[in-house]
């Protein structure tokens, strides 16, 4: 009887013993277990709780590249790309669309109804019916004029090639450059390492520059004097991630900052002292690697996103809650 | 007339000479087709004579191991699956192609508070990459390589956040060029693959 009980012991031990030696060998895949495993996905959900916009609609373009994105005082949305500018009017019903020679990386929309186009390397002028008024000379063979604004008689031109803004009359002719290091002011100089480079005007008449290797916003007075600046950086959702953000943005309610990231694509609200509002979109919401989100805010206070991977406007709105 | 005892003792005898001689012969075998090799008898098929018969030793002799950065997911497997430790396969940073940023993706976490060389910023488990104020706001990123395992978490947090000029590379001056890489057996991406020995880097973006 012993020997029987000593028996049964013995051939269940072995038995658990081969079916640790089968899940060791055919069910620990390498990896599963990885201690240097570094996860991101977590990053590109983001936090929902602090998304204070949903999307509430979508426009297609049918250009065959899409790069900038502005409204006018009527609520129309001009979006300018290759070869071409397209119009939708605010329910997003395509109004006009005209042709253009090359790729527009940048458009600004002023009250008489003028488009400024940055074309590569100079600014070429159109009135709402696509004829061209007049076309600047080039600002130099390394130049990318990634945005544009216009106050009055001023034009100001962000150069992402050469690190530098432009002010320009309306005829085009070079006022003064800002940005510009130098020390002495404090001007601490654009840092840009990929072509993303953006600038507005406030209603107030402000001059607001993005410093993305900064991670900054610095205002400027309209003769170069820099003015004041605030700094986010940080990969957390509060801030501006990566080497250089953000890459666009656009002013909402006249006083607060929509901002537009690449790397981990988000769009959110900033007060004007730098304080973090809110989320409009989250990452999940963009394919992966989309970058050069560019903005507008409409008479709605809609907040417009050009989609250049899913060659959409994607149209956010806050939450009624 | 036998009895079962000699019977057995025969037996275990004849087995054990069959044994003596089939080993032999495999040594002898194995000695003539391994040509010159000084390991002669003892040879275990490396091929890594430079007068080595075996089909294998061409391939040795003119082509090493070395991972595509292109297809590397940084699943962080090569820290662990190679034979070497620490692993033969480490980080190695194109400084051509570096931002140099402040904010670095490969350098600091990605729930980082402070922009600090703190232990508790670095994404490195090792420390194994050192920052260097070049000037405002530009840093340096070098790396320390005996204290890189190869892990690829850098790696991933570069390419995310930034340009990616940080790429994991096979280094010759460790790799002991296996016939059959224990990492390149598990990689996910297939990765691996065998380069020319003059062309022994695939570092992208320079």
């Amino acid at each position: 009887m012993k020997q029987k009980i000593i028996i049964i012991s013995a051939l269940l031990l072995l038995l658990a013993l081969v079916a640790f030696m089968v899940k060791d060998f055919f069910f620990n895949k390498p990896g599963d277990n990885n201690p240097y495993k570094f996860e991101l996905e977590n990053i590109r959900k983001g936090d929902t709780s602090m998304t204070a916009y949903s999307e509430t609609g979508q426009i297609k373009t049918s250009l065959a590249e899409i790069h900038g994105i502005a409204t006018d005082n009527s609520g129309n949305i001009y979006v300018a790309g290759k070869d071409g500018v397209e119009v939708f009017d605010a329910s997003g019903i395509a109004v006009n669309k005209f042709k253009i020679e090359g790729i527009a990386q940048s458009i600004a929309v002023v009250d008489n109804d003028n488009l400024f186009l940055g074309m590569l390397d100079h600014i070429e002028i159109f009135d709402k019916n696509g004829k061209q008024i007049s076309k600047w000379n080039s600002c130099g063979e390394d130049a990318v004029i990634t945005s544009i604004a216009v106050k009055g008689n001023d034009v100001f031109a962000a150069d992402a090639g050469q690190k530098v803004v432009y002010r320009f009359d309306l005829k085009g002719n070079l006022i003064n450059k800002i940005g510009l290091k130098d020390p002495a002011t404090g001007v601490p100089g654009f840092i840009i390492p990929s072509p993303y480079f953006d600038l507005g005007i406030r209603k107030d008449g402000n001059l607001w520059v993005v410093n993305p290797g900064r991670h900054s916003f610095e205002k400027y007075a309209f003769d170069g004097t820099l003015l004041t600046s605030w700094t986010k950086a940080s990969m957390a959702m509060e801030g501006f991630c990566g080497c250089c953000n953000p890459s666009n943005f656009a002013f909402l309610n006249d006083s607060l900052f929509v901002t537009s990231e690449k790397a981990i694509e988000r769009v959110k609200v900033y007060k004007t002292d730098g304080s973090f509002v809110c989320v409009v979109a989250t990452p999940d919401q963009f394919e992966e690697g989309t970058k050069g989100l560019d903005l507008a805010v409409d008479n709605q206070n809609r907040i417009l996103v050009l989609d250049p991977a899913k060659m959409l406007v994607r149209i956010f709105e806050l939450k009624k809650q | 007339m036998q009895n079962r005892r000699d019977f057995l003792n025969m037996l275990c005898r004849g087995t054990i000479l069959t044994g003596l001689a089939a080993t032999t012969g495999i040594l002898v075998y194995r000695s003539a087709k391994g040509g010159n090799c000084k390991l002669g008898s003892t040879c275990t098929n490396c091929g890594k004579s430079d007068s080595c018969n075996l089909p294998e030793a061409t391939l040795f002799r003119e082509t090493v191991w070395q991972l595509d950065p292109t297809k590397c997911i940084q699943c962080g497997r090569c820290a662990d699956n190679c034979v070497m430790t620490p692993s033969a396969v480490k980080v190695t940073h194109v400084y051509a192609m570096c931002g140099y940023c402040d904010l670095c993706g490969g350098y600091l976490k990605p729930d980082t508070k402070n922009i600090s060389t703190a232990a508790e910023n670095q994404l490195c488990p090792t420390s194994a990459i050192k920052r260097k104020f070049v000037e405002d706001p530009f840093y340096q990123y070098t790396i320390d390589e005996p204290l890189c395992i190869g892990c690829a978490k850098c790696v991933k947090g570069c390419g995310a956040f930034g340009n990616g000029s940080l790429q994991l590379q096979v280094r010759h001056d460790r790799c002991v060029n296996c016939n059959e890489c224990s990492i390149a057996r598990d990689c996910p991406a297939d990765a691996f693959k065998r380069v020319p020995v003059d062309k022994p880097y695939l570092l992208q973006g320079i």
